[in-house]
């Protein structure tokens, strides 16, 4: 190599470096979450619970339920459905819940497996969970799984963003999460918006390993960080509550030996650090738990009261935030209420309206999703 | 942008692997010429909704800096019969692909709490460390090491692919199975040859 050449390499190897430092030293700051708003019920209010299945009667299989508040005040629910979990017709649907008339709107699909191959330039073969969002900028953020090789394990996330409160959409794209073949990447948590305008992606993985991690993703939908919840084999499906700024808890479903109990760890830098996880004294059956803290109240999960099925769903009330439990209702699994074809009541999502009523949604048998709306005074008066 | 790096990546990836299984090297110059244009036509146009090369980049994701140098050097090699970079370049740059994958993915796979993935995001801790095997590669004269660090990082600077972490952009698994595999033979055949000399003459 000549002596010029040489030097030339020197002087590439420097500029280049100058740019990945100021990359490194630009990075985002300390992420921080939006604290969550104060409460929105006057106490004494009347107990009120309602439910219903949503009108998602063309697919045989349903599974995993996600929802966003709209800023007329309505409910725009996700899930995905088709023949069968896994198969090549699944497609991600949409319906909108209107409190005033306590009725869901006719489902549409939004995103198919076609679909979402041609947007991202590359084989699709399955369509998974959706997780619905906001980002700073009010826009409405729809994350799902996509699997191209093999099953869950070979998961990827995307993201498309719609301007319009759900009517239309952006084209996917693809979040790189992973540096092996970017799969077992999936997400099920609450995407939390971050001060900064980023957001924060509670996701999992479940290739080799299953493990918790929370991934910070920017305005474009890249992901631009990310911090690890857990480790090991046995967590997943991570749900984040934050209650400050700085503070929050996550609950995972446990997927390792008995005794089955829900996981939890701790913040209090706002996810850039998080405790060792501990078992709760809730049961799990390696099953979806979701979770939001009741505006100026307590903590609420949503999960299976059961260490061996999921025939029974039920809620729990923690007042320091999740040291302990109190159980509160059952909304499925006691006797006098009807019974799915398949006995299985799984995938809770659970979140508070801004008049204060708090949603669930879930998986009822397989083959419907199901929304019960209730709100302080009817939870707090069952036990 | 993403997009078409990306399948570009991958069609490049597609030819690598067709004139090495062909033996391209045999074939009349012609023929050779003939063979890359018509590969990289079929890999790259797409046949109903996708390509070739869409199909391929479902499951190997875009292709690193590691792989794609790998991949140039191959064809290069088939189509003139000549390689590009001295064998003891290739090796510096397996060898250190190899240490790379064996650090980062039993920890990104979730072995233990640590993940030297996130660190890909911006660190300066690790582009410190970086800085030093690269300058180390450009004193002892390993050129391919440094070319592959610099594309990687000018890519990533460049946002040309989806991805913002810069591991995505110096090396996959692509790359560090070819690289360990590549190792791991060289040992074996060294070990081999020792058992060979050191066995008794009858």
């Amino acid at each position: 190599m000549s002596a010029r050449l040489k030097w030339t390499g020197l002087a590439a190897i420097v500029l280049v470096f100058a740019g990945l430092a100021v990359r490194a030293l630009d990075g985002p700051p300390p992420p921080r979450f939006v604290a969550p708003r104060a409460a929105a019920q006057p106490a004494s209010a009347k107990p009120l619970y309602g439910a219903q299945l949503l009108p998602n009667s063309s697919t045989q299989s349903v599974h995993s339920a996600t929802a966003a508040e709209l800023k007329d005040g309505k409910l725009r629910a996700f899930w995905y459905g088709g023949t069968r979990e896994g198969a090549a017709d699944v497609a991600i649907y949409t319906s909108v819940y209107s409190p005033k008339e306590q009725t869901w709107s006719p489902e549409r699909p939004v995103m198919t497996r076609e679909l979402a191959q041609r947007s991202l330039r590359r084989h699709v073969r399955k369509l998974g969970n959706p997780v619905a969002g906001r980002d700073r900028g009010g826009r409405l953020c729809l994350f799902f799984v996509s699997v191209s090789v093999g099953g869950w394990a070979g998961s990827a996330i995307n993201l498309m963003v719609s301007e319009d409160e759900g009517e239309t959409w952006g084209p996917p794209r693809r979040m790189i999460a992973s540096p092996f073949f970017n799969i077992s990447t999936l997400v099920k948590g609450v995407p939390l918006p971050l001060a900064d305008g980023t957001i924060a992606l509670p996701a999992y993985h479940e290739f080799l390993g299953k493990f918790g991690e929370l991934l910070r993703v920017d305005a474009d939908g890249r992901v631009i960080g990310k911090t690890r919840l857990s480790w090991g084999k046995s967590s997943l499906q991570p749900v984040i509550v934050p209650r400050s700024e700085t503070d929050a808890v996550a609950f995972m479903r446990y997927a390792g030996d008995r005794p089955a109990r829900i996981l939890m760890v701790r913040t209090g830098d706002a996810g850039a650090h998080w405790s060792e996880p501990v078992k709760t004294a809730l049961p799990n059956p390696d099953a979806a738990v979701g979770g939001v803290l009741l505006a100026g109240g307590p903590l609420l999960l949503a999960f299976n009261n059961a260490e061996e099925n999921r025939e029974d769903l039920s809620l729990a009330l923690s007042a320091d935030f999740g040291a302990s439990w109190r159980l509160a209702r059952s909304l499925e699994g006691e006797s006098l209420l009807p019974r799915a074809p398949v006995n299985e009541y799984s995938y809770p999502w659970i979140m508070q309206d801004r008049a204060g009523d708090v949603h669930v949604l879930y998986t009822w048998g397989r083959s419907r999703i199901k929304h019960a709306v209730f709100n302080r005074a009817w939870l707090e008066g069952g036990r | 942008m993403t997009n078409f790096a990306g399948l570009l990546g991958c069609g490049l990836l597609c030819l690598a692997v067709g004139a090495t299984v062909l033996r391209l090297h045999a074939l009349p110059v012609r023929f050779r010429c003939v063979f890359v244009a018509a590969t990289l036509v079929a890999v790259l146009v797409p046949v109903g909704d996708l390509s070739i090369a869409a199909y391929v980049r479902g499951a190997t994701g875009d292709p690193s800096a590691a792989t794609l140098a790998l991949a140039v050097s191959a064809v290069f090699a088939r189509l003139t019969g000549r390689a590009v970079f001295e064998r003891r370049e290739a090796s510096a740059l397996l060898g250190l692909v190899a240490g790379a994958a064996l650090f980062l993915y039993p920890f990104a796979l979730g072995w233990t709490a640590f993940d030297p993935y996130a660190l890909g995001y911006g660190s300066i801790a690790f582009t410190a460390a970086l800085l030093l095997v690269t300058l180390a590669a450009w004193r002892m004269g390993y050129v391919l090491v440094v070319l592959v660090v610099l594309a990687g990082a000018l890519a990533c600077l460049g946002g040309v692919y989806e991805s913002r972490n810069l591991w995505d952009y110096l090396i996959d698994p692509l790359a560090a199975a070819y690289a360990l595999g590549v190792l791991l033979a060289a040992g074996g055949r060294k070990l081999v040859s020792q058992r060979r000399e050191r066995a008794p003459v009858v």
